[in-house]
């Protein structure tokens, strides 16, 4: 049986206001028509993880974003997001960031391309209405723009 | 939001609870601790494993808002003594 976070959280985080989940205003699913070895696919973090050269992100309601190449060679990466289980992805963001196991999947010839950038942003925010109003839209023009078949998002 | 503009997403995580309460448009469950949902730190060949295990999972999702269980554990032997020292983590670090 899965572990549950809730509880964990709502307990460690018992002297501030309780977080809220929110779910979109308005549910949207699109079926997945492309071939995966034909799909472009771009990764999406909430690590509010960057390049180190980037503006940091300032915890904790920072909404916005950075394009981060998908070339694993550009580093060194950071991540910024504030969260208790920080310690070991900083190690090592490839085990919340997997920009290197998905290029490596384009050279075996799994997927069709890889988006130019990958996306990070802060996650467990609490402005959840500018979230929807304002950062999705972007990172959806983000994606369009990249003509991305595929987002993976890899929650933090 | 995404998928409004004819983007499909696939959300590859390891809180189920939360994925349940958030119904995203589709999801793949990694029985990992938070904060290592492709495995431990440098740990590439299961990083590529995982990874592809998700995406070669895309087909399955026939309907909104499935949430499919890739069968990840992360101990090898099925243990989950890694529960108690997570949340030990998280309060450490808290």
């Amino acid at each position: 049986m899965a572990l549950e976070y809730l509880p964990i959280m709502a307990q460690n985080s018992a002297s501030k206001a309780p977080r809220v989940l929110a779910k979109p205003s308005k549910f949207a699913w699109c079926v997945v028509s492309k071939p995966l070895i034909q799909s472009r696919v771009a990764l999406l973090t909430s690590a509010a993880l960057r390049l180190e050269t980037q503006r940091p992100f300032v915890p904790r309601e920072d909404l916005s974003y950075r394009r981060v190449p998908s070339d694993p060679a550009i580093e060194p990466l950071v991540i910024d997001h504030h969260s208790g289980i920080g310690t070991v992805p900083k190690q090592d963001p490839e085990i919340v960031f997997p920009r290197i196991a998905l290029a490596g999947l384009l050279s075996r010839g799994l997927i069709g391309n890889l988006s130019p950038q990958h996306f990070s942003f802060m996650g467990g925010v609490r402005q959840h209405a500018k979230v929807e109003q304002e950062l999705a839209p972007a990172l959806g023009h983000e994606l369009l723009d990249a003509q991305v078949d595929l987002a993976l998002l890899v929650p933090y | 939001m995404i998928e409004a503009l004819s983007i499909p997403t696939l959300v590859i995580g390891t809180a189920y609870d939360i994925m349940s309460s958030v119904v995203p448009p589709r999801a793949a469950f990694v029985d990992h601790p938070v904060g290592r949902t492709f495995g431990a730190p440098h740990d590439r060949e299961r990083n590529v494993a995982i990874l592809a295990k998700a995406l070669t999972e895309l087909p399955q999702f026939t309907q909104p808002g499935m949430i499919r269980d890739l069968h990840c554990n992360w101990a090898s032997d099925g243990s989950r003594s890694w529960e108690e020292e997570l949340r030990a983590e998280m309060r450490r670090e808290h």
